[in-house]
């Protein structure tokens, strides 16, 4: 445990202000140049952190991971696709970029959604309760408030745990995207939860990441992750237990060229018994990190968590229970 | 007049929904006597209790909680404090 603390690589401290700088630089240079003109500087731009980076590593050993776990040999890291992978995270900034300047046309991307989730999302319009989603940093997030915004006028809270927020949040007012929300959590407290619950009971949405463990807070759990072991946040889920309200996925995953937003159920009813908290919590942790490495298989380059994933093989160790891919 | 049948009355109620939001089915509301202390040695609740009564708290009683960590200790030790911080919440809205 205390070995992911002192690493020095942890993404809200580092990552994030990389790529927010990055992005602001893009953000501006599009406008100016036009997305043709800045495509071959991003690939430059990329190429840079691909040689000089930590980050290149850490891609390594995910697609290593995923290989290993699904046994597809054809998904083994190469060079060639280890740098595809940081390629896609440039195009995902390119296609970020249309999302706020509202020229990726609803066209361009399609609805997965077998349990019509989105029907729940019309129905809180018309006075029913809102519910979570939580989100993935596999695929691009962004293009999910193409959703959000373009039809849907479901107010939606996104819960982002970095101190960047404020300054995204500008950005994004600059680039004329003032519809959803980003709320700033550094830990889950009364005042939050009240907040949120007012916020359910008014048909709001709820937003939040499940892949990225807070800096500060403590509430993490250990689970096998592509055949590892792997911090996931508790945060989604005793979140969704105290608020009691249901609990959906989302991921917008780029297939063949256009976007495709998943939407599916997760958990109807959060809720534990007596004592039985921390077991609870592990097991929807656990089933998240399974389902998630099964999205993993229909877009592997478009994992965007660079930093080092999982646990050192020293830590953990005590409580782990290899398991191997559930089908 | 009636105060102190309130404050009873209001620690009967806050014992039955702390019973309630924390399913503790196998407790009485006079099983929880006011002055035991809720945390640690007490009732043996810990901070996740604690949000989770906050939330019900707030529900139903139309109260803010809010969130000043050394006073909501204070107000959360005791099924007494926490009448006490309920009712004092409240007197706005009833005189």
């Amino acid at each position: 445990m205390s070995g992911t603390r002192v690493q020095a690589n942890h993404w809200a401290t580092q990552k994030e202000r990389g790529s927010f700088a990055l992005m602001k630089l893009t953000a501006f240079a599009v406008r100016r140049l036009g997305r043709r003109t800045m495509q071959p500087v991003l690939h430059l731009v990329v190429l840079y952190f691909f040689v000089f980076g930590r980050a290149r590593r850490n891609v390594r050993q995910y697609q290593a991971y995923l290989a290993e776990w699904s046994g597809r040999a054809e998904l083994r890291p190469t060079t060639r696709r280890v740098f595809g992978q940081f390629m896609a995270f440039a195009d995902s900034l390119l296609d970020r970029l249309d999302v706020w300047r509202g020229t990726l046309g609803a066209a361009q991307v399609s609805l997965h959604d077998p349990a019509d989730v989105r029907g729940r999302l019309h129905r809180s319009l018309s006075g029913e309760r809102g519910q979570i989603l939580v989100c993935t940093h596999l695929g691009n997030l962004d293009v999910c408030r193409a959703l959000a915004e373009m039809e849907e006028k479901v107010p939606l809270n996104v819960l982002v745990h970095n101190r960047h927020a404020a300054h995204f949040n500008r950005l994004q007012s600059e680039a004329g995207d003032r519809q959803l929300r980003l709320l700033q959590v550094s830990e889950v407290d009364a005042a939050l939860m009240l907040d949120l619950s007012q916020r359910l009971d008014r048909g709001e949405w709820i937003a939040i990441a499940g892949d990225r463990i807070p800096l500060q807070d403590g509430r993490r759990v250990v689970v096998d992750f592509l055949g590892h072991r792997a911090a996931f946040a508790q945060g989604p889920w005793l979140m969704a237990g105290l608020l009691r309200c249901p609990v959906h996925l989302m991921c917008c995953l780029k297939i063949d060229g256009r976007y495709q937003i998943r939407l599916e159920p997760f958990l109807e009813a959060a809720s534990w018994e007596r004592g039985q908290r921390e077991q609870a919590i592990a097991g929807w942790a656990q089933r998240y990190a399974d389902r998630l490495a099964q999205l993993c298989l229909l877009a592997p380059w478009q994992w965007f968590n660079f930093y080092a994933y999982w646990q050192a093989e020293s830590e953990g160790d005590a409580d782990a229970s290899p398991r191997r891919a559930a089908r | 007049m009636n105060a102190v049948i309130d404050q009873a009355s209001l620690e009967q109620d806050i014992a039955r929904l702390i019973i309630d939001t924390l399913n503790l089915e196998d407790l009485q509301p006079g099983d929880i006597p006011p002055d035991q202390p809720l945390f640690r040695d007490g009732l043996g609740l810990d901070s996740v209790d604690a949000l989770e009564l906050a939330l019900a708290l707030q529900k139903r009683y139309g109260i803010r909680v809010e969130s000043d960590a050394k006073n909501a200790r204070e107000h959360f030790a005791t099924v007494a404090n926490l009448a006490a911080y309920v009712a004092s919440q409240q007197a706005p809205c009833a005189d």
